[in-house]
């Protein structure tokens, strides 16, 4: 017993303890929760047996159930909408902009810097100011755009069905945007810079740069950020509730907040749990992604 | 060759596009000094004809921020107290070894950090409601979220104990402290600035945990802010101005925060996102 001790004061004890703790909280909170969540979705859960573990199995009934739902490819689309635009918008202008700061100018990673401000504000704050700029007619950005002369009538983002989805999309583009360029920065930093001297010493143009230097040294980032971007957009939770409300007619619902929806507003919590189940496995595909991406790094 | 004013010009483009990057936020800040008929003058106005900042004190009463506000950094203090003190040793260790047992480690923590809270709310809110923990619904809130905030934390708390010298740690050892005094004496002083630095992003993200509390807390004097800005915002939303004002109120702390820690913030998550 008393060696014990030792070993936790003064040996690899201390170690485990320390590890022990910490995974202990997190298989309790996250693990089992997950496992939970895979058993409730075979499970028939209803108002009388929401309180029990014992419940009649259901068999892949919930699933069946989910997918003959008149929703559900809607959602289906409006999720690929969602997560590919979203992940498309905010990479893209995310790597122009960390190209752009990647110059050498006075104030550039300051600047760059600021952007950040919307990583760290509440989602639903970010929703409440895009509701608010998207509205249809006092909205600023329908003032701007037919300003520019982009359009000629007000287009009404969020009660529009053909914009709803797209409401939302601007709005996570804008969220996501900072954290892509600043990861995309700090891959474009750890090129070495005599490569491109070489490049420009052989006559390479600025174009061919780009494809020949900078593409492939930034593979294991951009195989990094993107699933990041797929992993993100798939947490987007709080932009929903803020400026749509998945509405008008489910037509801008994707399957996080109609998972959540079944759960706490319908309080079908076995349909929830099937949904999120069916999400999980997206989330598992890219998580597999951005571990390999990374593997090599995370050996160090 | 250099031509000198090339940087000015460069400078000058990205002030522009941090402008426009940042117009959302001052839209908010405008919106909110604006009258309840200005704000829907057609064409908006972008600067206000008469600043107004009555609604601040309106809002602040009669949507009970203080309630609201108190309830947020209640649980922003107990998600970052239990991310920090469950973490910190996680990741130190996760730092000090390399072998298989680790990498495994780091694997299940990089798939838990992956897990939408969307997918995790519905089990977490039928097993806390089967142990009775919804009785206790801010405690249910902090121990859900501190789950989902854990694993970024180590991540990124990892990497500062990464570049902790081991040479100093053995060097204690080897002049007589114990593996736990080393660490409380020479680790941890070390890597506090990192440390710091996570907390605080840990407890910003926190101050605006949603989802969780949502789900979870029934009585409006146990809500934190996030969901109190929910109650009176939705697709048709017209009071702008206070809704304006509420965020105004809510996000300027975590702004005026960010802004003093901008640099170290970077720095800390340049050095450990992608690690």
């Amino acid at each position: 017993m008393g060696r014990f001790f030792a070993g936790l004061r003064d040996g690899v004890g201390f170690d485990i303890l320390l590890v022990t703790v910490a995974m202990i909280f997190l298989v309790a909170m996250a693990g089992l929760p997950l496992i939970y969540n895979v058993l409730m979705s075979f499970q028939q859960v209803d108002m009388f047996t929401l309180g029990s573990f014992i419940r009649p199995f259901a068999g892949i009934q919930n699933y069946i159930d989910v997918v003959r739902a008149p929703e559900f490819w809607l959602v289906t689309r409006n999720t690929v909408i969602f997560v590919f635009f979203s992940m498309a918008g905010q990479f893209v202008l995310g790597f122009a902009l960390a190209l752009f700061f990647a110059q050498n100018f006075p104030g550039a990673s300051t600047i760059r810097g600021l952007f950040l401000v919307s990583w760290v504000m509440p989602g639903l704050v970010v929703g409440a100011i895009w509701s608010w700029i998207l509205a249809g007619d006092f909205g600023v950005l329908n003032t701007i755009l037919r300003n520019l002369g982009i359009i000629q009538s007000t287009v009404f983002w969020k009660s529009d069905p053909a914009f709803s989805i797209w409401a939302v999309v601007i709005a996570n583009i804008w969220l996501g945007l900072a954290f892509n360029m600043l990861l995309l920065s700090v891959g474009l930093a750890a090129i070495p810079r005599d490569l491109y001297e070489a490049a420009e010493l052989d006559g390479a143009n600025a174009f061919q740069r780009f494809w020949t230097i900078t593409l492939p040294m930034m593979r294991s980032t951009i195989g990094a950020v993107l699933s990041l971007g797929l992993i993100g957009t798939l947490q987007q939770f709080d932009l929903f509730p803020a400026i749509t409300e998945g509405g008008p007619a489910n037509t801008s619902t994707v399957a996080q907040y109609w998972s959540w929806q079944m759960s706490f507003q319908l309080y079908d919590f076995a349909k929830g749990a099937t949904i999120s189940v069916m999400m999980l496995v997206l989330v598992l595909f890219a998580s597999i992604i951005y571990v390999r991406s990374t593997r090599h790094e995370v050996r160090g | 060759m250099t031509r000198p004013f090339i940087p000015w010009l460069l400078l000058a483009v990205a002030l522009a596009l941090a402008a426009v990057y940042l117009f959302p936020l001052y839209w908010m800040y405008v919106t909110s000094f604006k009258s309840g008929s200005e704000i829907f003058a057609n064409p908006p106005t972008f600067w206000p004809r008469d600043i107004d900042a009555s609604i601040y004190p309106d809002v602040w009463t009669r949507r009970t921020m203080h309630v609201f506000l108190w309830n947020s950094t209640l649980i922003a203090a107990g998600v970052t107290a239990i991310t920090v003190i469950f973490g910190t040793g996680c990741a130190y260790v996760l730092a000090r070894y390399r072998n298989v047992w680790v990498d495994i480690g780091l694997f299940s923590i990089l798939m838990l950090q992956v897990l939408p809270a969307s997918v995790m709310v519905t089990p977490l809110f039928v097993a806390f409601n089967q142990f009775g923990l919804l009785n206790y619904p801010r405690t249910a809130v902090v121990l859900a979220a501190a789950a989902k905030a854990m694993p970024f934390f180590v991540v990124l708390v990892r990497a500062t104990f990464m570049t902790v010298p081991r040479e100093l740690e053995e060097a204690a050892l080897v002049d007589g402290n114990s593996r736990v005094g080393a660490f409380f004496s020479i680790v941890l002083p070390l890597a506090r600035n990192g440390i710091l630095v996570c907390a605080i992003l840990t407890f910003m993200s926190s101050f605006g945990e949603y989802i969780y509390s949502k789900s979870i807390i029934q009585s409006p004097a146990l809500q934190p802010a996030s969901v109190g800005l929910s109650g009176f915002l939705g697709p048709n939303s017209t009071d702008w101005n206070s809704i304006m004002a509420y965020s105004a109120i809510y996000v300027t702390p975590i702004l005026a925060v960010f802004v003093l820690l901008q640099r170290r913030i970077v720095s800390g998550l340049t050095s450990g996102a992608l690690k």
